[in-house]
């Protein structure tokens, strides 16, 4: 009694203090976050005092100081920062550090230095962060960058928001569809095509799935005697990330957005619809492996460990994983998607930004401007995780001979139809978050919602319809 | 009289030199308290009035997000109904589970040390380790699980794929985690004077009855201390959802711990955030008051009720 007594005399204590302490310690924390936030900005500008002072001239000293912030490890920090090092010599006025921050964190660390007013001058910043923190205003305009230049980035690589543009994807990528060759073999299965005017319809696609998929008995969907509980190879895999499911929307005639990404299309029939084949991989067509989109290692799950022949995911895989797969004996291909009504991918890429807490915007504007050159990401490039963007590599065949032929890809002709010619055609569409904001919000909800599709207890329509009125909020930032 | 007041003002002033000491000993305690637990708590709750988002400057909005929280959130709803599913079936199942276990490592078996310690083994294991070995177990298509049930010729169960089965599911983990309470029941166990058993033994007693009339009653504070730690452990629950299930499927394993951190450190509404923080707190406070307030009806105190 006395415990119970004690504890709740405690609790009540703590509530009515803290009712009345929390609001001041509030109003101090954004008093004290103000200095703060001033204090890079008087050691930058002091760097610029000292410059004045004409005894103390050194080539050094008179160089702006920016840092560039990436993600990656430690060792991917130091090989860009060999690639700054190049610029630092190039010129005598913007002397560039590079801050690596591993990729889980990333995010987490901005956000944090950007409350403490400690943000780098530039950076890397993810896909669903720009349009977010550019509302926030934490983003700088860069829409003077390619003023008078011979090549600009792939338009479809720009975020734009409210007319505006904000920054350019530091990266290209799409989403594609990769396949077992030898699966295909053994099937005797002509492969997916990877020419745009070749793409299989739905129909066609899970029909080939069909032929790929089969029970411990060689048995196939539509047998007589299959059975959907021992399959032991699936033929399709269809990547349900929210993201990536707008893919199918899209194709169907419907989509999740508008073009202008202020109305929501997601309660449309052609989107449900969209949504409801893809779940049915799996619900009735028994072609595809169950995934409620709990873990992003799509094609691990699949492709790498040899249980499904053909599966979507981004570009970024060839060099990610299925480089090293390729060594261990792994024969695979690339294709473009199926499609519904209209031929779709998503393009996508991480930004490049130039925060809006820096003093020196036009340095800032100039490194990351001569860094996206893609011979100065080569790296990434080379290895199969980044697609350059500017759109000279897509239409010199020298260039796109250079940047593909390595043994890290597929054959040249099967990439540069399946992917380089794919990412510049008329089926390569902005992922939503290069021109909707509150994407992070939205895509959490609707994975959620959708929860429940995947296993068939409930269906797209129901599950969308029951919360569209939540969807609609996410959408509007009201969430 | 005169001699009385004067002792007692000497004892006043040991007592009063003796509690100077006593502060100035606990001053390190209590900083620690105050800047390790009542600051930030109070920081939660006054942020939790806020709109912060990390990035602009806060703005004061009153109980808006605490009015957000109960009427229009998508998640908060299912999470607080997810979380105390899987802390009710977790705590039963490993106290049940555990009790039992320790009951078994208290007899004389062979090679008893080496059970003990395979108990105790899960406990000990890397989170990370643990969960990514259950996922195998519990993969819908190709796991181990499915790969028994359609060796025998069932038909496949989705366990965490599946938003009914997924909280039994890592309550199941939880509960093979649970070797700490195995040990400390242990322990309590072997405190259980033998001479009540004798004595009982000796009257007839079976073993049933010497478990619900002896045992229990004296493992009492025991199975107390086991259930507290036990329930806050679980209604805290994250690690599951972070390294299995994302809180899905929907959002039948989005715990509220979980929820907190997603709008955290994913969506960046720390105002929001902080709001469901506290109403984790007071979820946490109202349950162990219920059980501190229902304590006394049967803890058993050997040497009598000394309330």
């Amino acid at each position: 009694m006395k415990a119970s007594k004690s504890i709740g005399a405690g609790l009540l204590s703590v509530l009515l203090v803290s009712s009345v302490v929390g609001c001041g310690n509030n109003e101090k924390n954004t008093a004290s976050s103000t200095p703060s936030s001033s204090a890079p900005s008087s050691s930058a500008s002091s760097g610029g005092e000292a410059s004045k002072t004409p005894e103390k001239t050194d080539t050094k000293k008179e160089k702006v100081k920016i840092t560039y912030s990436m993600w990656g490890s430690a060792e991917e920090g130091n090989v860009t920062q060999a690639v700054a090092d190049k610029f630092n010599a190039s010129q005598d006025r913007i002397e560039v550090e590079v801050v690596a921050i591993p990729w889980e964190s990333y995010m987490t660390k901005l956000n944090t230095q950007a409350t403490g007013g400690q943000l780098p001058d530039t950076g890397m910043l993810k896909e669903d962060g720009v349009i977010q923190w550019s509302s926030e205003g934490m983003l700088n305009d860069v829409s003077a960058m390619y003023e008078g230049s011979d090549s600009k980035p792939l338009d479809s690589l720009a975020y734009k928001y409210q007319g505006k543009t904000l920054a350019y994807a530091a990266a290209n990528e799409v989403l594609l569809l990769y396949y077992n060759k030898d699966m295909f073999d053994k099937a005797g299965v002509a492969y997916p095509p990877s020419a745009l005017d070749k793409a299989w319809t739905w129909d066609e696609f899970v029909a080939t799935a069909k032929k790929l998929t089969v029970d411990k008995k060689g048995k196939h969907p539509g047998e007589d005697g299959f059975d959907k509980d021992s399959i032991v190879q699936y033929g399709a895999s269809v990547e349900n990330l929210p993201w990536q499911l707008e893919t199918w929307a899209l194709s169907n005639g419907g989509g999740f957005y508008s073009a202008d990404g202020t109305e929501l299309r997601i309660g449309e029939d052609a989107s449900v619809e969209a949504i409801q084949k893809v779940a049915d991989l799996y619900l009735k067509d028994h072609v595809a492996p169950l995934s409620v989109g709990q873990t992003d290692d799509g094609i691990q799950r699949t492709i790498i460990a040899g249980t499904v022949a053909m599966a979507t995911n981004g570009a970024w895989n060839v060099g990610t994983s299925l480089n090293t797969a390729k060594e261990e004996g792994l024969n695979y291909g690339v294709a473009v998607l199926p499609y519904m009504k209209d031929k779709v991918t998503l393009n996508t890429g991480g930004a490049n930004v130039v925060f809006s807490q820096t003093k020196h915007p036009a340095e800032a504007m100039e490194w990351l401007k001569w860094y996206n050159s893609e011979e100065n990401n080569w790296g990434l490039i080379s290895s199969g995780i980044w697609m350059p963007t500017l759109e000279k590599w897509y239409t010199d065949e020298s260039l796109t001979r250079k940047w593909v032929e390595n043994p890290n890809f597929p054959p040249y002709d099967e990439y540069k139809s399946a992917v380089v010619d794919y990412a510049r055609s008329s089926a390569a569409r902005p992922a939503a978050w290069f021109y909707t904001n509150h994407t992070t919000d939205f895509n959490t909800l609707l994975g959620s919602v959708l929860g429940d599709v995947w296993t068939g207890k409930t269906t797209a329509k129901d599950a969308i319809a029951k919360n569209l009125d939540a969807l609609k909020a996410a959408h509007s930032g009201n969430n | 009289m005169e001699t009385v007041s004067k002792s007692s003002r000497r004892r006043a002033r040991i007592y009063s030199a003796e509690a100077r000491v006593a502060y100035i000993c606990l001053i390190p305690a209590f900083l620690g308290l105050i800047f390790l637990t009542y600051v930030p708590l109070l920081s939660v709750l006054g942020i939790s009035l806020t709109s912060w988002t990390g990035l602009a400057k806060p703005e004061f909005i009153g109980f808006d997000n605490y009015v957000k929280l109960f009427t229009t959130d998508p998640y908060i709803k299912d999470s607080i109904i997810a979380t105390i599913y899987f802390a009710l079936l977790s705590v039963a199942g490993s106290m049940i589970y555990s009790l039992f276990i320790a009951m078994l490592l208290n007899r004389k078996i062979p090679a008893r040390g080496f059970f003990r310690a395979v108990f105790y083994v899960p406990y000990v294991l890397p989170a990370a380790a643990i969960y990514v070995g259950w996922s195998w177990l519990y993969e819908a298509n190709f796991g181990f699980f499915n790969y028994l049930l359609s060796e025998i010729g069932l038909s496949k169960v989705l366990f965490i794929a599946d938003s009914s089965y997924v909280v039994p599911s890592l309550s199941l983990i939880s509960v093979w985690l649970a070797g700490n309470l195995i040990v400390i029941f242990l322990a309590g166990l072997q405190n259980v004077p033998s001479v009540y058993h004798e004595a009982a033994e000796m009257d007839g007693a079976n073993g049933w009855q010497r478990f619900l009339h002896i045992t229990l009653p004296c493992m009492s504070p025991i199975i107390f201390y086991n259930l507290l730690m036990s329930l806050i452990a679980n209604l805290q629950v994250v690690t599951p959802a972070l390294a299995l299930t994302n809180g899905g499927p929907g959002n039948s394993s989005r715990f509220m711990t979980y929820l907190m951190y997603d709008q955290a450190f994913v969506n960046y509404k720390l105002g929001y955030a902080c709001a469901t923080t506290f109403i984790i707190f007071a979820i946490l406070a109202a349950f162990t008051a219920v059980l501190f307030k229902t304590s006394n009806r049967w803890i058993f105190n050997e040497g009598g009720d000394d309330k």
